[in-house]
């Protein structure tokens, strides 16, 4: 039965990032920042502009006003410059143009202000000794965008993918065509296609759940062969159908998750009401079938083993060959996630840490004889980092963060680059 | 076992040292330790000072929206909603699914009984589905006058409260301590810490002995305080200023002369040496009712001292009347601000005299309910029992045009906005700062201590 709730009236989805897969890496950072600057540069002032300078016009009528303007908010001083030429323009096809002081009839002192959601212009308008006038005009405020560093021996490198006031528990981008995006989401898997070189939604599936959804939710997508993906969620498994229109469903299970693609067949079975594995794994590391409850783990090849890292609830990085369980003092935080890179040992991993400005920020490691080494500087999030979880092809790794400043979530696309 | 070397790990041991602090995920478990002031003898949100112990009051009570940190309105138990005939009408469709604490399911019906004992000029009607609240004039920010703690949705029965809220009460020794205990099928997810007990009715100083003995873990820190409780090296986390302080008179200028008497004293206060030695900048000058960052426009009424124009509309009045300057007497900072205000009205040629009884004039600070603008405004004229300032229309020219007719009345002088603060200890994590002084106790979590 369809739904005869009306629309929402709050939290429109805005989509921020639209890109196409198909650029390679490096022709997107280029074209991330060219779309950033360009949407600095030509934020348009002319509604705000006209509406103010009729309210100002109404006031004094045609003629020579002395006009001030004085910023009291965060915008910069282009902007302002901006701002001052079109406000004249649009006074001046209202009649009222700028004069000094000694030969205008009117003052109009204008403030460039700003509140909670909008930049705030107020005039107060002197006319011969009556009182002021007050007049004002709002318009929304722009959000800060996010930076990024890069420093050597290895880079890594963030490509935003995604981003959304709801919160993204993960993000996978099938190969093949078209070209597809899945986002997970806590209530929805929706599904992007590339049209004219931007991702526009294509189908939301919806994700039935009996039961509330821990707090720190975290869920994964993983893309399947038979299938187009599962989503594993807290006591949830959802698996996609294979055929058009897609549909997805859903059952409580408790199967565990795969903490890695393939050719590592490890999988750990998650808490269905918080948000850690609980150790169990399955079917273990040769004779290691249990650990400590962690947060997540990685895996790094090495000649004749494989070498597990899991960060545990406890806050300790234990280190685990299928022989013995090596608990450190390394100072990670609870995400990890590794990657092949063919850089240096072939494998890295990327693990989280507090930076030293607002949020968290991934780092690159490598380990030799059991001790970490950092090899690419620390990239920051501008918030905390809710999710990390490596590509079904294990060359890069979807990392999610909340932006102290916005409360929006943003996924990127870590990946890394070799040095000379 | 052959090794493999990398000639990059030569140059990375450079890079280790940037390793700082681990980002952890959020632990469960764990019982938070606070104390407060207020000492509430009820814990139902619908009462005359609820402002005061809202934070408690949202541990134990959804409402049907909240607002996000610039006061724009964020389904809670309503998910969607909706005006008709020009914001007389609306309707709140409600979430499924929702419980309290002992499994009776949350319905239109309870909703509806809710919001008219907590607006008894409401006409609330409910639905299969939702809730239908009729007003009698056009009321645009309703989504956000909900948010209000107010207006939380309650069940009341036989002397009983329950709420929908994260947390359960699990003790309540009325005004001195209340014990809650996570929900585990809380509808926005278990709260992160199992328990939450809140010491009541305790002052700043005992706040402060129980923090320094680590019995408590998050205190209230008087705004003159602030700065030097973190100097010391605790974690303080400050609000934007969201109290009000002002001057409240009883009642309008009864004559020309008591206008001018007003004018005076306002033109008299120095608010700048009042914010930076007396209080230690724990808060910002005020000239309006409403703080500068949540309007825009608070920078338009002055704040500066005319002790010159004081004295010369003082001179314009024939004989001056005594008046007397009301404090809270337990409040000890207020005397020192209502010594201070004394002084700067002498020096305009202004008698004031302080008194704890009857008083023409009364030194008050009120927490701003919101941060949405217009409904802050509604709720302080409604504290200081001012009639309700005409704003119907949902622009700022109107907001402004409210509140400059309230400054106009002369029957309060705005003197600061006051910063909330509070001391953290370090083991308490994920403590959201916002902008008002809101506790985001589901949230929270405690650091387990590493081996």
């Amino acid at each position: 039965m369809p739904d005869r709730r009306p629309k929402p009236v709050y939290n429109a989805r805005i989509q921020e990032i639209r890109l196409p897969r198909a650029y390679s890496f490096r022709a997107l950072c280029c074209l991330l920042l060219m779309v950033s600057a360009t949407a600095v540069s030509a934020t348009d002032w002319r509604a705000p502009n006209a509406q103010l300078a009729a309210k100002i016009a109404a006031v004094t009528g045609p003629g020579a006003v002395a006009l001030v303007i004085t910023n009291r908010s965060s915008l910069n001083q282009a902007d302002v410059d901006d701002i001052r030429r079109g406000l004249c323009t649009e006074l001046a096809a209202l009649g009222v143009h700028s004069a000094a002081a000694d030969q205008a009839a009117a003052t109009a002192q204008v403030f460039l202000s700003e509140n909670l959601r909008d930049y705030v212009w107020i005039a107060e308008i002197h006319v011969g000794d009556n009182e002021p006038s007050v007049a004002m005009v709002t318009t929304p405020r722009a959000e800060p965008a996010a930076g990024e560093h890069a420093a050597a021996p290895m880079t890594i490198h963030k490509a935003p993918l995604w981003t959304d006031e709801n919160r993204i528990l993960d993000v996978a981008l099938p190969t093949g065509s078209p070209q597809i995006m899945i986002v997970l989401e806590p209530e929805n898997a929706v599904l992007y296609v590339v049209q004219n070189g931007h991702w526009q939604a294509q189908q939301t599936l919806v994700i039935a759940h009996a039961h509330p959804w821990p707090r720190d939710l975290r869920g994964r997508l993983v893309l399947r062969k038979d299938r187009l993906f599962d989503a594993y969620l807290p006591g949830v498994l959802c698996s996609s159908t294979t055929s058009a229109p897609l549909a997805l469903r859903c059952l409580e299970s408790d199967d565990p998750w795969p903490l890695a693609t393939e050719p590592f067949p490890l999988s750990a079975f998650f808490s269905p009401a918080r948000n850690f594995f609980t150790g169990a794994l399955s079917p273990g590391i040769q004779k290691q079938t249990a650990i400590a409850p962690f947060y997540s783990a990685a895996p790094l090849p090495r000649d004749k083993y494989t070498l597990w890292i899991f960060s545990g609830a406890d806050g300790q990085i234990h280190l685990l060959d299928g022989m013995t369980d090596q608990a450190t003092k390394w100072t990670w935080g609870s995400d990890i996630a590794s990657l092949r890179s063919g850089c240096g040992l072939g494998w890295q991993v990327l693990a989280t840490s507090r930076g030293d400005g607002v949020g968290d920020t991934v780092q690159a490691f490598e380990i030799a004889d059991r001790q970490p080494a950092a090899l690419s500087a620390p990239v920051e999030f501008g918030g905390s980092i809710t999710s990390l979880w490596t590509d079904s092809d294990s060359t890069s790794v979807i990392a999610v963060a909340q932006l102290s400043e916005t409360g929006r979530y943003e996924a990127s696309r870590l990946s890394i680059t070799c040095s000379r | 076992m052959k090794r493999r070397g990398s000639p990059l790990l030569a140059v990375a041991s450079l890079l280790v040292a940037a390793v700082a602090v681990a980002a952890t995920r959020p632990h469960y478990g764990g019982t938070l330790h606070l104390s407060m002031r207020a000492a509430p003898a009820s814990l139902d949100p619908n009462q005359p000072d609820w402002t005061t112990s809202r934070n408690v009051f949202s541990l134990i009570f959804d409402t049907l929206v909240t607002l996000d940190d610039q006061g724009r309105p964020l389904p809670s138990l309503a998910t969607t909603w909706q005006a008709e005939s020009g914001n007389l009408r609306w309707k709140f469709f409600l979430r499924r699914g929702i419980t309290f604490p002992e499994g009776r399911p949350l319905t239109p019906d309870i909703v509806a009984v809710s919001l008219r004992a907590a607006n008894p000029s409401w006409k609330v009607f409910s639905t299969d589905d939702a809730v239908i609240i009729e007003r009698d004039s056009p009321a645009p920010d309703l989504p956000a006058e909900l948010a209000l703690l107010r207006n939380a949705i309650a069940e009341r029965d036989a002397g009983k409260i329950a709420g929908t809220g994260p947390f359960v009460i699990a003790q309540w020794d009325p005004g001195r301590k209340l014990v809650l205990a996570a929900r585990d099928d809380y509808w926005a997810g278990r709260p992160f810490l199992d328990s939450i007990e809140i010491e009541m009715g305790r002052n700043f100083r005992e706040q402060m002995v129980s923090f320094d003995l680590g019995k408590t873990q998050v205190i209230e820190v008087a705004p003159e305080q602030a700065r030097r409780v973190a100097t010391a090296g605790d974690r303080v986390e400050t609000s934007a200023p969201i109290e009000l302080l002002a001057l409240v008179f009883s009642g309008d200028p009864r004559s020309a002369a008591d206008s001018k008497q007003r004018d005076a004293l306002s033109l008299s206060i120095d608010r700048r040496l009042l914010n930076s030695v007396v209080l230690q900048n724990g808060g910002e000058p005020a000239g309006g009712l409403l703080p500068n960052w949540m309007t825009g426009y608070g920078f338009l009424f002055p704040v500066d001292v005319n002790l010159t124009r004081a004295q010369q509309v003082r001179a314009e009045i024939p004989e001056t009347t005594v008046w007397n300057l009301g404090f809270d007497a337990n409040d000890p900072i207020e005397r020192v601000l209502a010594e201070r205000i004394v002084l700067n009205a002498r020096d305009a040629g202004l008698r004031l005299q302080l008194a704890t009884g009857p008083a023409d004039v009364r030194l008050v600070r009120v927490p701003l309910a919101s941060l949405d603008a217009r409904v802050a405004l509604a709720q302080l004229t409604a504290t200081l029992g001012f009639p309700p300032a005409k704003n119907d229309a949902n622009s700022l020219d109107d907001l402004y045009a409210a509140e400059n007719a309230l400054l106009k009345s002369q029957r309060v002088i705005p003197l600061l906005h006051l910063r909330a603060a509070c001391a953290v200890s370090k083991s308490v994590k994920n403590w959201t700062r916002v902008r008002d002084e809101a506790w985001r106790l589901p949230d929270v979590w405690l650091a387990a201590e590493r081996p």
